[in-house]
């Protein structure tokens, strides 16, 4: 997808626009044939995505897909894209020549709003009656007709996710001509004067200059201070303009939003009528009284979690038997037809051990993404934020910032773009730097690991149990993080929550698994590419120079390479987490991408092994490593040092780079990669040297 | 295996593994990709 127009012949630029969580994207992908992310829960899309299209007599179009939005006056910068867009005030976007107008036919005066206001534009507009469905299992009927003649633009009734509408969407949109919007809502004589006065003094298109005179007059004081796009003497007339309506006895900012629902209530009134109520609603209300309960709320969400991770462990353990057989497989066939070289070392002990131990984890990852997309289409990620709201407020953080949280459970790149929904920019900051700490699927690889060394032969559900603590240590973090940050670097009030609850909806069981194909597609193609050449280069560290004397051991080999070299140099800081120089080699080799860990170790094991006809599971390998004083090296408390370690560290160099380009500056990664580090050397020696304390091992 | 042939195998691995990465960098800094992962996102917005 692209983030700019390109150069090429449309005929048509067409906006996608609406409030969140109405089915945009479902649109977008069913005309584009892309697959942008959609979810039932709003703040989805962050940024503005495009595609192209083809109308009803086959011309091509543009198709951009804006973020949800209330209103085109903004409160955070995901809204500010969508109203910069309509207004034509991107550079790299031309203005739309028809809005799709997406309306959630359910909620339909409060989506009316931002049609009113697109209306005011003067841009052709189509209106999408969205969900046209769910409405009518809630009673809610709509007089198409009615509607469409309130007003006077076409009204498409549409089942996004059934394909209901398409036809007739195609149609409206190519029509030609599309005349502009002649409805409108209705303001006061003196405000529509000052209004029409004020749009001729701006340096704009004229097609624009009504809403932007209309936006800049319900601009408070402030606001209007910190307005950039326009010259100062706009500012100063804006200024004047609002004193002469409070005179005349009009407040400029709730004027044209009252003028607004009055209009709304003028076409509710014609067209909607609302019947009796409705199962669909009843089923969502007892549901919520149980999931967003003070404590049946949060034994369903550690319930949930826990019966994710069970399944992890069971339902992937025989794939994930296949994969580690045909990995050992290969590589004793590689070892068996190649001769005692360099080549067949870096084939066996690097490329296959390297990458056939992180593919090995794939199961576990397409079974956590299941989880999550048929958590995200159900609509429980709204009421997970909502629990967790109580809890958040306590440390200072809003409670938006949980839908960034619990993406990033997934990826933290997408978690921490989708703080671009939190309005404050402080509040926003927080959760950009503590997003990383909840566990993504990068860290799954290291935990079933270490789980699998830490207790071998124990049951599903004590692993589930394992894994479930450093889930739960990652949020206490995140929590505890924000709640110093809030309090010590970035203060500031902790705003009210006002979140959409969207219906329960069945999960698109069909959209689930094409995201599973694609999480498959992305870890299998980052297994070919970026963690083969750093199992090339790790094993080439690992491997060279090698000692002068021939019959030295690979252990000594090992010592004697540039991983070992390097693996002795950080051992002094790592020794009082009880960890060896070959682990040190573990956390250099991973700190670009955590599940390197698991390669990096498969190739220093395998390395220092080399000699052995048969190659063991990394597992028994780690679990049968001894020191020098024949004492085990991952007992109990190193294991979960080590996964504690990796529950705070940031070791990921995607997520810096995006913290870079979403904070705009160096300062915020670098305090994030430092304090991330701090926090995990204090984690790992707490287990580690408390354990030891109080008498484990 | 000559050991001639085996070390020039190796290099040859070990300098396709830093070309790639090299490659990779200066491809993804002329296209102007910020996303830097292969998570999925789709976004491609100029740095800066």
């Amino acid at each position: 997808m692209r983030a700019a127009a390109p150069a090429r012949e449309v005929a048509r630029h067409v906006a996608i626009a609406g409030n969140p969580n109405c089915g945009k994207s479902t649109i977008f992908n069913t005309l584009t044939g892309l697959r942008q992310k959609v979810g039932n829960y709003p703040g989805v899309t962050v940024e503005k995505k495009t595609g192209r299209f083809f109308g009803s007599h086959g011309e091509p179009m543009e198709l951009l897909d804006l973020p949800g939005s209330y209103s085109l006056q903004v409160r955070s910068p995901d809204e500010a894209v969508a109203r910069d867009v309509l207004l034509g005030r991107q550079a790299d976007v031309p203005r739309p020549d028809v809005i799709i107008c997406v309306v959630d036919a359910s909620n339909l005066e409060r989506n009316l709003y931002l049609v009113a206001q697109m209306l005011e534009l003067q841009i052709p507009a189509v209106v999408a009656l969205n969900m046209a469905d769910v409405a009518e299992k809630n009673g809610v009927v709509i007089d198409l007709m009615g509607l469409r003649e309130k007003l006077g633009v076409p009204v498409i009734p549409m089942v996004a996710t059934k394909g209901v509408g398409f036809i007739e969407l195609r149609q409206a949109v190519s029509r030609s001509p599309l005349p502009p919007p002649a409805i409108c809502a209705q303001m006061p004589i003196v405000l529509e004067r000052e209004v029409m006065a004020l749009a001729r003094s701006l340096q704009v298109a004229p097609e624009v200059a009504r809403g932007e005179a209309l936006l800049l007059l319900t601009l408070h004081d402030q606001a209007l201070e910190e307005v950039a796009h326009h010259e100062r003497p706009v500012i100063v007339a804006t200024l004047e303009a609002q004193k002469r309506l409070r005179l005349a006895g009009f407040d400029p900012l709730s004027a044209p939003v009252e003028a607004r629902y009055e209009w709304i209530g003028e076409v509710c009134g014609a067209a909607l009528h609302k019947g009796s109520v409705l199962d669909a609603h009843s089923i969502t209300d007892r549901l919520d009284a149980v999931l967003t309960h003070r404590v049946w709320g949060w034994l369903a969400f550690l319930g949930m979690m826990t019966l994710m991770f069970f399944c992890i462990f069971t339902v992937a353990q025989t794939p994930m038997d296949w994969l580690d057989g045909a990995c050992t497989a290969f590589a004793g066939w590689v070892g068996a037809h190649l001769p005692e070289s360099d080549v067949r070392s870096l084939l066996t002990d690097g490329v296959i051990a390297g990458v056939g131990r992180v593919v090995v984890f794939l199961p576990q990852i397409l079974i956590l993404y299941f989880f999550l997309g048929i958590l995200e289409d159900t609509g429980y990620m709204a009421r997970a934020a909502f629990i967790m709201d109580r809890l958040m407020s306590r440390v200072g953080l809003h409670g938006k910032s949980f839908i960034p949280m619990l993406s990033s459970f997934a990826c933290a790149i997408p978690g921490i773009m989708a703080t671009r929904t939190i309005e404050n920019r402080k509040d926003r900051l927080v959760t950009i730097l503590v997003a990383p700490l909840m566990s993504c699927s990068a860290r799954l690889p290291v935990y079933a690991l270490m789980i699998a060394v830490l207790i071998p032969g124990a049951s599903g559900l004590a692993k589930a149990g394992i894994m479930l603590c450093m889930y739960l240590i990652g949020i206490i973090a995140a929590f505890a993080m924000a709640w110093f940050f809030k309090t010590r670097i970035l203060k500031g009030e902790t705003p009210m929550l006002l979140l959409e609850m969207p219906p329960y909806r069945m999960p698109a069981f069909r959209g689930v698994a094409i995201r599973m194909w694609e999480r498959a597609g992305l870890f299998l193609r980052r297994a070919g590419t970026v963690i083969l050449a750093l199992s090339i280069l790790l094993w080439a560290l690992a491997t060279y120079p090698k000692p002068a004397d021939e019959h030295a051991s690979p252990a000594e080999a090992l010592a004697h390479s540039v991983a070992g070299r390097m693996g002795h140099l950080i051992e002094p800081a790592i020794a009082p987490l009880g960890y060896d120089w070959k682990i040190g080699i573990g956390l250099i080799g991973s700190f670009a991408a955590r599940e390197v860990f698991v390669s990096t170790m498969s190739i220093v094991y395998n390395v220092e092994t080399k000699g052995k006809e048969d190659i063991e599971p990394l597992r028994d390998t780690m679990i049968a490593e001894k020191r020098a004083d024949g004492s085990p090296v991952f007992t109990p408390l190193v294991c979960i040092g080590l996964m504690v370690f990796y529950v705070l560290a940031m070791q990921c160099i995607s997520t810096v780079a995006i913290v870079r380009r979403e904070t705009n500056s160096w300062r915020w990664p670098l305090v994030q990669i430092a304090y991330m580090t701090l926090l995990a050397w204090i984690g790992a020696f707490i287990v580690y040297q408390g354990g030891r304390l109080l008498g484990f091992q | 295996m000559s050991p001639l042939l085996d070390q020039i195998l190796v290099a040859a691995s070990v300098g396709a593994a830093l070309g790639w990465f090299a490659w990779r960098f200066f491809r993804r800094r002329a296209r102007g990709k910020a996303c830097a992962s292969d998570c999925g996102c789709g976004t491609k917005k100029p740095l800066g």
